[in-house]
């Protein structure tokens, strides 16, 4: 078994000087400042609200929406899973009886409330229908009232995703 | 003659803490965002004029003036909790009234220009300086939260390990100007040493001048030494149970403090309101000297400044009509201004000079070095904010007790024994 020995820094008699190492520093900062000040439009920054970003991953977790099925019905089957899971508490679901033969259950009401949701992403990681996404793209949500922010089944529902595929694909748990 | 004098000097400390403080503001986010490859606050505007993002900072001071006052209902003592940041703004406003911007002016009488005409100079400084920790003790106390009062122990506890280092530093500064004056001190560094080398304090006394920085940035609780703020550990601070403008009083404090700590750096280090081998008496004595050099300094900032503006105020990737009428009216507006002076400069070379415009023109111009040494040193506080870490508690204690401490004994035991003999 072979041992990597990992050397250790900063018991030299120039590391504990420190204050050269604070002149290292000090120039870096100065350099950056100095460049950026001769010439502020090399800067690289995005002029936001001009230009929007255009380098989200497609794992980004934004606004939430809730999926279809094929056939254009919702996914959800209110089992409570993200409600559940939501470390912010913040998913209400109130669950009623599908009489349209589809699947057994549904949510009479799905409201989640986006000042407190955190945007972990774990009510999509606990859905087992794959009924709930994040795959908006949407990162900015504004509104004059509190209650502006409580997003309802509808609101949900018709929240577009940002790729394709828009349906659930959930295998076998619809059927 | 005589009020408009004795004001003039309070006119200056007020411009140069109270009003300077949007703007120090707005100097921070400015510098910090350049530092990071940012651009910072640039979008608020008064009909189309941003400039640079200044009208940030009177938005924000909009916001803080119409916020409500909000008192915690756990605060029993609300007198002692409103009087807390009143006395650290005081005490950091009052530092300044003992800094002299220009060199006394000779008109009637000779006037100071310094807002209180005492010779207290240094100690004044000191003593404000301490003072101003009663009121973070008192703001932690009389808050009634943990968070409070543990922010009010870390600041007094690195004020009381610092205070010691520094008034040592200072005690060998004043050893070495002979003076407890600022005056006196900016006239001694009017001197040079070995005919060439500028008798700056900080060429003259580098450690002491060294300890004095670092104990300055620990006495304005800014970086490295903020452990009395700290999001992680306490919130915010000694203000974390205080809003709005009583906020807003400690947060001003703050700037005020730093500026204060600025102008006697200036002062007792950089050579106060003085260049290098002009003191005030040769500045007097050699008018066309005088006049033709500040043409020709006005000329290259002005120039400078208008090149920057005209390459610099726009962005490329959004340029809009606003932006460019901005940029227009700003170049007509310094380009006139510049030429105004000059031409001002111009008559008076042609025409001469009598001893009273000498007199001011030479404190205008020491007010002007003064202001651009004084935002060197303050561009300079606000590099060292997003250069060095914050140092952990007990770094702090070990910087303060075993390494400044026997330092400033072993340089003022140095000065003494240099000076006597
Ligand atoms: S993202 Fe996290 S906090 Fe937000 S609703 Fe989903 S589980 Fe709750
Ligand atoms: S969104 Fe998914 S986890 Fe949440 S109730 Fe509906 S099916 Fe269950």
């Amino acid at each position: 078994m072979s041992t990597h020995i990992v050397p250790r820094h900063g018991k030299s008699f120039k590391e504990r000087w420190y204050l050269s190492a604070l002149w290292v520093g000090f120039r870096t900062t100065f350099g950056h400042f100095w460049r950026n000040i001769l010439n502020t439009n090399a800067i690289d920054v995005l002029e936001y609200p001009e230009v929007m970003p255009n380098d989200i991953t497609a794992r980004y977790r934004g606004h939430h929406r809730l999926t279809h099925r094929d056939d254009g019905s919702i996914a959800c089957v209110a089992c409570f899973m993200c409600a559940t899971n939501c470390p912010a508490q913040c998913i209400t679901i109130e669950a009623q009886a599908r009489i349209d033969g589809i699947d057994e259950k549904e949510p009479r009401r799905f409201e989640i409330d986006l000042l407190e949701c955190i945007f972990c992403g774990y009510c999509v990681e606990a859905c087992p229908c794959d009924a709930i996404r994040m795959d908006t793209n949407i990162f900015s949500m504004v509104g004059n009232a509190r209650s502006d922010f409580i997003r309802t089944k509808e609101q949900l529902l018709a929240t577009q995703g940002a790729y394709a595929p828009t349906h659930s694909q959930a295998k076998g748990a619809h059927t | 003659m005589q009020t408009m004098m004795t004001l003039l000097p309070i006119v200056l400390m007020v411009l140069y803490s109270l009003a300077m403080i949007p703007g120090l503001i707005w100097m921070e986010r400015r510098i910090a965002s350049m530092v990071q490859n940012r651009l910072g606050p640039n979008r608020c505007n008064i009909k189309g004029f941003r400039l640079g993002g200044v009208v940030q900072s009177a938005a924000d001071v909009m916001k803080l003036i119409f916020k409500e006052e909000f008192y915690p209902a756990h605060v029993k003592n609300r007198t002692l909790y409103i009087i807390a940041p009143s006395i650290v703004f005081i005490a950091a406003f009052l530092m300044f009234a003992v800094i002299p911007f220009a060199d006394v002016i000779t008109l009637d009488h000779i006037y100071g220009m310094q807002a209180l005409p005492i010779d207290l100079g240094i100690l004044w400084y000191v003593a404000l300086a301490g003072l101003g920790l009663y009121g973070i003790i008192l703001a932690g106390w009389a808050s009634h939260s943990k968070y409070g009062i543990l922010s009010a122990m870390r600041a007094s506890a690195q004020m009381l390990s610092y205070e010691i280092s520094m008034g040592l530093a200072i005690v060998a500064m004043v050893i070495t100007y002979d003076s407890v004056a600022f005056n006196d001190a900016v006239h001694f560094q009017a001197q040079t040493i070995w005919g060439f080398l500028p008798a700056w304090g900080i060429v003259i006394q580098p450690v002491a001048a060294l300890i004095f920085i670092v104990t300055a940035f620990a006495e304005t609780n800014r970086a490295p030494f903020d452990v009395a703020e700290g999001e992680s550990e306490l919130v915010a601070g000694y203000h974390t149970e205080y809003s709005a403008m009583k906020f807003a009083l400690f947060f001003m404090a703050e700037y005020v403090a730093m500026t204060a700590s600025s102008a006697v750096i200036v002062t007792l280090f950089l050579g106060g309101y003085n260049l290098p081998y002009l003191a005030t008496q040769e500045m007097l004595e050699h008018p066309v000297g005088i006049l033709v050099g500040t043409m020709v300094a006005l000329g290259v900032l002005y120039g400078l400044f208008i090149y920057w503006i005209r390459t610099n105020i726009s962005r490329a990737i959004v340029e809009d009509l606003e932006r460019a009428r901005e940029r227009k009216v700003l170049t007509v507006l310094f380009v006139s201004m510049l030429i105004l002076s000059e031409l001002f400069l111009l008559y008076w070379l042609v025409v001469g000079t009598t001893p009273t415009l000498m007199a001011w023109l030479v404190l205008a111009l020491q007010l002007s070095i003064f202001t651009l040494k004084f935002f060197a040193v303050i561009i300079f506080f606000i590099l060292v904010r997003w250069t060095f870490m914050r140092f952990r508690y007990d770094q702090i204690q070990h910087l303060g007790w075993y390494i400044l401490l026997p330092l400033a004994l072993l340089n003022l035991l140095i000065t003494a024994l240099v000076v006597v003999l």
